[in-house]
């Protein structure tokens, strides 16, 4: 599992990098290297470390062991087949780390990103009508058995499509550069990760690493179904490479415009959930 | 082992805990909320709030607030209250307890809230009471109906194939634990970041998650 925690790490890293390139490309600037994110994590590991004096010490450190920890659980989860729920579970998880990352410090810019995180709860709601909306297909959410319903059924990217989009906008949600990334806004500094320096920062960009090759993995799992792995890092990039184009075209909404964007989507797929319900008895 | 009926929705059961006729489970599922709960539980008893630092508008001044030793000890304690309800709230297996448990998380949450003396944040924990002491209705109701309705509270006769639980009594309890603490729920919640104490607002936040992940567990498995 180690390896294989490294591997995905070392990938989502190479992703944020490769994100980062093509959005440059599309806005007509050159861009950093694409192994630019591997090189930032590396530097902030041997960079002079601090906890501000201001700070909640122990959960200023907490959050990022937390960080790298439930995305490891995650990763576990979607390689054994494990509950769906679970990885759901995750992902509404990672709104404490995230909030808890900006109060902790004190800072009132921190403070700021911790507010943000907590009005753009509605982000979630999506995922979860993802979630059953592919219950209602496959009548199980364990991820083995949703592969397996795949394999008989063909990809649900077909039979649940308003699912998928659901899915690939929670996803965009988490991007950076994205047109909800209003946690970390640069009229917030950096947002709540502003406090976050040196061996910190290193731990949350490994952390978010994860998180991105998790996500992107879940989508072609969920949707698609289960490739050879060389296969599905293609296919991952094809769904990374999609999302930089919406990120490098759209502007950063206003907070409120977010919750408003996102509960719209998600009122549309509640619809789409009760259709699903009385079509499928 | 009691063999736990979902084992396609949160995993096959680990563990079980009797206490007489009731009957908690550990599933993969429950026991990694339960592990969550744990984990951030442990930060509120030996965590230290911060100092927050205020900038003064029209100026480049800031200043750090100090921190209130009565206040810290009053939140610490209604925070480790909060935690050992939500620990309890994992792995119910009983949907009273759980409501129990779930009206407890709203109870301590106001707690956490309402010790600081600021008048935003007091606005914010009056207007967060409201909701909370509401969704008790729908809450408890949900539980009723479905007592009414089924002839008993267990989760593991609940989960059963046999069973049928009515929609309306799964919709009430989401909506009731929404209520105790879900934050898109009210956004005046954002104001309780005002006030000082951060391992100890951060567990508001995560019991609310926390009680939304379960009770959709449970919504689903009936």
């Amino acid at each position: 599992m180690i390896p294989y925690l490294l591997f995905a790490t070392f990938i989502g890293l190479l992703f944020h990098g490769i994100h980062r390139k093509v959005i440059a490309r599309i806005q007509g600037r050159p861009g950093p290297p694409i192994w630019q994110e591997i090189l930032h994590t590396l530097k902030f590991s041997f960079k002079e470390t601090w906890i501000p004096k201001t700070a909640s010490q122990i959960l200023f450190v907490a959050v990022v062991f937390v960080a790298i920890g439930i995305w490891s659980g995650a990763l576990y989860v979607l390689l054994s087949g494990g509950s769906l729920l679970l990885l759901f579970g995750v992902y509404l998880l990672h709104k404490i780390v995230e909030h808890g990352m900006g109060l902790s410090s004190g800072s009132p810019y921190g403070k700021f990103g911790a507010i943000r995180s907590v009005i753009s709860a509605a982000s979630e709601l999506p995922l979860f009508v993802t979630v059953i909306a592919i219950y209602l297909f496959t009548h199980s959410l364990s991820i083995a058995d949703i592969v397996a319903y795949q394999e008989v059924y063909g990809p649900l990217l077909i039979a649940a499509f308003p699912a998928a989009v659901a899915m690939y906008l929670i996803i965009l949600s988490k991007m950076h550069y994205g047109p909800f990334s209003i946690i970390e806004a640069k009229e917030i500094v950096s947002g709540n990760m502003t406090e976050h320096f040196g061996v910190w920062r290193a731990g949350l960009e490994v952390g978010y690493a994860l998180k991105t090759y998790v996500l992107l993995y879940a989508f072609v799992l969920l949707f698609i179904g289960q490739l050879p792995l060389a296969l599905m890092l293609l296919v991952m990039l094809l769904v990374l490479i999609s999302l930089s184009f919406v990120c490098a075209i759209t502007p950063m909404l206003s907070p409120y415009d977010t919750v408003t964007v996102q509960s719209l989507v998600t009122g549309a797929l509640v619809i789409y959930i009760v259709i699903l319900v009385v079509t499928m008895g | 082992m009691f063999n736990l009926p979902t084992e396609s929705i949160g995993g096959r059961e680990l563990f079980v805990l009797e206490f007489g006729d009731i009957v908690n489970y550990f599933s993969p599922y429950t026991a990694a909320l339960f592990a969550f709960a744990l984990i951030f539980t442990a930060l509120a008893i030996v965590s230290r709030p911060e100092r927050q630092v205020d900038i003064a508008f029209g100026g480049d001044a800031y200043y750090a607030k100090e921190v209130d030793v009565d206040l810290l000890r009053f939140q610490r304690f209604m925070a480790i209250a909060c935690g050992l309800a939500t620990l309890g709230a994992m792995v119910s297996g009983d949907v009273f307890n759980f409501t129990l448990f779930a009206s407890l998380v709203g109870i301590t949450n106001i707690g956490i809230v309402a010790a600081y003396r600021n008048r935003h944040v007091l606005n914010a924990a009056f207007q967060y009471g409201i909701v909370a002491m509401l969704a008790t209705v729908p809450l408890f109701g949900g539980a009723a109906i479905i007592l009414s309705s089924t002839g008993t509270l267990s989760m593991w006769e609940l989960f059963t194939d046999g069973v049928v639980v009515p929609i309306i009594a799964k919709v009430f309890l989401v909506i009731g634990v929404m209520g105790e603490g879900m934050a898109p729920f009210y956004v005046a919640k954002a104001e309780i970041t005002r006030a000082q104490g951060a391992p100890f607002i951060l567990m508001v936040h995560v019991s609310s998650l926390l009680l939304f992940l379960r009770v959709i567990e449970i919504a689903i498995s009936m």
